[in-house]
């Protein structure tokens, strides 16, 4: 016996903008939040652009005291959880503490934190690493937070899988309630490595965006033949997971059912991604929400705007849909968010989920130079309003070959 | 001469607590401090006083409690 899973609130701290209705206006808009970073460190590195939360201000929504001990990935999170569960209109009862749980994704941690500790180490004599540099920079920090901030009992689990990390988050959250451990699960992804140290060693990998000459913005370019990469972000997402019987009881909003979800590894190649495990994930998923392929009306693809990756997920989608994935709109919101690396599988599964309730799918901007090989409908630089969408679904696939996929749909008591 | 004024200039400017409140008697943890926010102010306060706080723990519950351990290893060290 199986229950299942809604979402009840969204919170969300991004590069275009914080809170679910800025962000998601901005999305339609065709928004772009890649700038030149603007970092003490920028001169020293070839590829100076991403997507940086310019406008958070961590004064507002922290004391000094409380600062000493919350990174900035913990910032993003507990200000993105802040939001969804004012949203969720949440409130636990003691005796619900231990059904509820957290799940989250990060890469990094507080990467700025183990910077800041290794130029310590390697440049001072003798070095003065401050003391809470384990508290603030460990994976499970952000988690730790919202467990600590909203009583959350039940599981307190951190997911380090690449750029699925926090797709899994949710997934796995999603799991908790299905399978009877959890009631209610805050569930999403933070991350905070716009660093000298982390943007060095994804540069160094050469999977970054060329700057754009004419337009800084328009540097991540999914599905397009000039595509060159993609363009790091920061910021955090976090959902509200809860069983259905006890969201319809409180009489909660309901923004949809997280109908599916998979996981499962393409076992071949630690960067190179493989059309068949995705398809095989994304099978999976179908088959765990109970629909067909035809039930999908939009699909948020993993969309990095590498030159491979954005081929295979062509192919993968071909493989599963047939010729119905040519009538599928498929958008790649990271030409406007960037990667948000261990936050963006719930970034994005966010913005399916809201393109459900608004019936409205956001577009893949930059995409001017259509791709022999990329050859579906990408909504290509217009969004589209009034798109009649029954099922939504997220793709997330990780560098060491995880994939991930989420299936929301409108939820039918 | 006292660290008093030392470490009331640095927890106001650290932690935005009001000077009025710094008194002697007051307890740290009525200011707000955890033993963490704690960790990092004695931390901080090394470097601005050029000082080697004892690595064994002892207990400090009260402002009286840092400024008479922070005098004290002044004294030892400026010996």
């Amino acid at each position: 016996m199986t229950r299942r899973v809604v979402i009840t609130g969204l919170g969300i701290v991004s590069p275009i903008g914080s809170g679910q209705e800025q962000f998601f206006s901005n999305l339609m808009a065709g928004c772009s939040g890649i700038k030149h970073l603007q970092s003490p460190f920028v001169d020293q590195l070839s590829n100076k652009i991403a997507a940086a939360v310019t406008d958070f201000n961590p004064a507002a929504h922290f004391s000094k005291i409380q600062l000493t001990g919350i990174e900035r990935v913990s910032q993003f999170a507990l200000v993105a959880a802040e939001q969804a569960v004012q949203d969720a209109n949440l409130v636990l009862a003691e005796s619900e503490y231990s059904r509820a749980g957290v799940c989250m994704g990060s890469c990094l941690g507080g990467a700025g934190t183990m910077e800041d500790g290794y130029i310590e180490i390697f440049k001072h004599k003798p070095p003065r690493v401050k003391p809470l540099s384990v508290l603030l920079s460990m994976n499970n920090a952000p988690a730790s937070h919202l467990s600590i901030k909203y009583h959350l009992q039940g599981a307190n689990m951190t997911y380090a899988t690449a750029c699925a990390s926090s797709a899994i988050a949710l997934g796995e959250a999603y799991r908790q309630i299905k399978h009877g451990y959890a009631d209610v699960m805050l569930a999403g992804g933070s991350e905070a490595m716009l660093t000298q140290g982390a943007m060095s060693a994804w540069e160094a990998l050469r999977t970054l965006a060329q700057e754009d000459p004419e337009d800084v913005s328009a540097s991540c370019k999914p599905f397009s033949k000039n595509r060159s990469g993609l363009v790091m972000g920061e910021g955090a997402a976090v959902l509200i997971l809860e069983d259905a019987e006890r969201a319809i009881q409180r009489g909660a909003k309901i923004y949809a059912e997280l109908a599916g979800y998979d996981c499962s590894s393409d076992a071949c190649h630690i960067t190179k991604p493989n059309a068949a495990g995705q398809a095989r994930t994304i099978i999976a998923a179908l088959k765990d929400a109970k629909l067909q392929a035809q039930d999908i009306g939009y699909i948020n693809a993993h969309g990095t705007a590498t030159l491979a990756g954005d081929i295979e997920e062509t192919k993968a989608l071909k493989q599963v849909f047939g010729e119905q994935a040519y009538k599928i709109p498929v958008s790649s919101s990271k030409s406007m968010h960037g990667h948000l690396m261990g936050a963006t599988g719930a970034v994005e599964f966010m913005v399916a989920v809201l393109a459900l309730q608004q019936q409205a799918v956001p577009p893949t901007i930059n995409l001017h130079q259509p791709d022999p090989e990329c050859d579906l409908d990408y909504v290509a630089n217009q969004g589209r309003v009034g798109v009649p969408l029954e099922a939504v679904m997220s793709n997330s696939f990780a560098f060491g070959g995880t994939n991930a996929v989420l299936i929301a749909r409108r939820f039918i008591p | 001469m006292s660290s008093l004024p030392v470490i009331q200039r640095m927890m106001v400017e650290q932690f935005d607590l009001k000077l009025e409140n710094l008194t002697l008697d007051a307890t740290l943890e009525s200011l707000g401090l955890d033993s963490l926010s704690v960790i990092e102010f004695m931390f901080n306060l090394e470097d601005e006083l050029k000082i080697k706080l004892p690595d064994e723990r002892i207990e400090i519950k009260t402002l009286q409690d840092v400024v008479t351990l922070v005098d004290r290893i002044v004294a030892e060290q400026s010996a």
